[in-house]
């Protein structure tokens, strides 16, 4: 019987539900924040064999501290192989060796496009926004690109700005087209209301389950495009006792996943 | 030949107005001490370039000393979007840089190309997205769009960069410039060496014997290299592995400075302007911060075992 217990927070379920796509002995690309926390949850309860690694050039990193960048200090004492961008992004991840990338970005479409350059027109943006970093070769090369993001209807826009990385582009046989790797592409976008999947023919993303509490009608409308919904449609599975455990106990017992609330992740 | 200087006369002698720079880096052993003599001695109309560009990007930008910056990236990181930039790209201020913009694996491939001498190089990324429609002053050389002599297939080539000088900082060197590195590289080995003469700048400088106990740490040799600064603490506020941690609040005082124009200025002044070298950096760290505070980020020791190249 699995336990579910229902003290948990929204962040810590969105941690949960990116967990639960990692496979054991995957590799895996991670940042930051949610990335770094759903890569460890896996690892601790179902993928004990899945790796890590920074695209600064660390490979399986045994922190004492939370990072804070993919570049933080904590990374360097301890891991087992320190290279560069030429290593991380070149070797393994344009090599075809990275099974699983974590994303997020200012605004994603139905197509699993992000953008992390700017609001408003290129040229003259409301908002400049950091840029594509690792981004968009992640997008472009890994086997399956987990989106995490907030939901409202200007981040789940119906045309992004400007497509810094790659999801579908423009629909089916785009990224062939363009020469991308057969077998990669966005996988889920996981927000703070429900999980969405992408159609295997079309390409668009649908919702396949709500997060306990939200409802059908509040996710269409906080969607910025005709959002389709699965006939299994169901409620996500919230986190699991043992997950929760490694949240608390071991990789966050500061409980500094909070400040996702704070941001909105609620 | 001894190339020991103070970065006063490396940056003078070596850097000209108008230069394209590397400037290496990624939080770890970013080269500040550098960055603060750049915008020291005014130096102007820079292009500037690196893989995830942090506060010594945005810093050069607010001083007004860049024209032109090959970017992939470029945020205070934890404490969010630079605020020199997105004042200089939505405002104006102090004027608007021309930006390239490339990713995390294709600008350490173009640095990787100069390095070794390659006119171009193909990289997987990039394609079918907006990076391919906006061209700034690299124009149509931003990249081509081949199909492969060898299946026909399509793939994009991006040019070498070879700027006129790379600036790094290291744990050690010695006097003629082999330059030891250790830690999260960045694209920091290709940069310096895509570069047409480096100036480097280290925690130490170390005699030619001891570089020879451990050359496999070498990433630039000293025929490359023009200057060698020796500068404690020249990282700061970011790290250097084995001698200082980030500085996590400093960060903080940075992006609270640098949300207004005024509170930029104030802080160029007070940390740049204002103070004449390092080791005056040091002493104002100290005096403001406390001793504590200083000794509080020096890195405890973690040595592993010792490494031979002995036969």
């Amino acid at each position: 019987m699995i336990e579910h217990p229902k003290d948990y927070i929204k962040p810590e379920l969105m941690a949960c539900c990116g967990a639960r796509e990692i496979h054991d002995g995957d590799v895996v690309v991670v940042g930051t924040g949610f990335p770094a926390m759903s890569a460890n949850i896996a690892k601790h309860t179902h993928a004990p064999g899945a790796v890590m690694m920074q695209e600064s050039g660390v490979y399986d990193a045994r922190p004492g501290r939370p990072a804070l960048s993919v570049g933080d200090a904590c990374l360097n004492p301890g891991s087992a192989m320190i290279g560069g961008l030429t290593d991380v992004m070149g070797m393994f991840l344009q090599g075809g060796w990275v099974d699983v990338g974590f994303l997020s970005g200012a605004q994603v479409d139905r197509y699993g496009n992000l953008n992390t350059t700017c609001i408003g027109p290129y040229d003259s943006p409301r908002s400049r926004l950091p840029g594509s970093g690792g981004a968009n070769p992640i997008g472009a090369l890994a086997r399956r690109t987990l989106i995490i993001v907030q939901h409202d209807p200007r981040r789940l826009a119906e045309k992004v700005d400007f497509i810094t990385t790659p999801g579908y582009l423009n629909g089916p046989g785009a990224r062939e087209r363009w020469g991308l790797p057969a077998a990669t592409g966005p996988w889920v976008i996981i927000t703070n209301k429900g999980v969405m999947r992408f159609d295997a023919e079309t390409k668009e993303a649908y919702l396949e389950s709500y997060h306990p509490g939200c409802t059908l009608e509040e996710i269409r409308k906080n969607t910025g495009w005709d959002l389709k919904i699965s006939a299994e449609v169901h409620e996500t599975e919230p986190p699991r006792a043992v997950e929760l455990k490694a949240i608390r106990e071991v990789l966050d017992p500061h409980r500094m996943i909070r400040v996702y609330e704070g941001k909105g992740y609620v | 030949m001894n190339k020991v200087m103070t970065m006063q006369k490396a940056i003078a002698e070596h850097v000209h107005d108008g230069d394209f720079l590397y400037i290496g880096g990624y939080i770890c052993r970013t080269p500040f001490s550098a960055v603060h003599e750049l915008i020291r001695q005014g130096k102007k109309e820079l292009t500037i370039t690196r893989g995830n560009a942090s506060d010594d990007f945005d810093m050069l930008i607010g001083a007004g000393a860049v024209k032109r910056f090959i970017s992939t990236f470029i945020s205070l990181g934890v404490y969010g979007l630079a605020r020199c930039y997105r004042r200089s790209l939505e405002k104006g201020i102090p004027h608007k840089i021309e930006v390239e913009e490339y990713t995390n694996l294709s600008l350490p491939m173009m640095l990787m190309a100069g390095a070794m001498g390659m006119p171009f190089i193909p990289v997987k990324d990039m394609v079918g997205t907006d990076l391919m429609n906006v061209k700034g002053f690299m124009g149509e050389d931003k990249y081509r769009m081949i199909s492969s002599p060898f299946d026909g297939s399509p793939v994009l080539l991006v040019p070498a960069l070879k700027p006129d000088v790379g600036i790094i900082h290291v744990q050690q060197a010695d006097e003629e410039g082999n330059a030891q590195m250790w830690g999260i590289g960045g694209d920091c080995k290709y940069g310096a060496n895509a570069s047409k003469k480096v100036i480097v700048s280290c925690e130490r400088i170390v005699s030619r014997d001891v570089i020879g106990k451990d050359p496999s740490r070498t990433i630039v040799p000293d025929f490359k290299v023009v200057a060698v600064v020796e500068e404690p603490f020249a990282s700061h506020p970011g790290y250097t592995p084995g001698f200082y941690d980030l500085d996590f609040s400093f960060g903080y005082l940075y992006q609270q400075a640098s949300n207004t124009e005024e509170g930029f200025r104030a802080f160029l002044q007070e940390w740049i302007m204002d103070i004449p070298d390092r080791a005056s950096y040091i002493q104002h760290y100290i005096d403001r911060f406390g001793y504590a505070q200083f000794r509080k980020l020096q890195a405890k020791f973690d040595y592993g075992f010792p490494v031979s190249y002995a036969y």
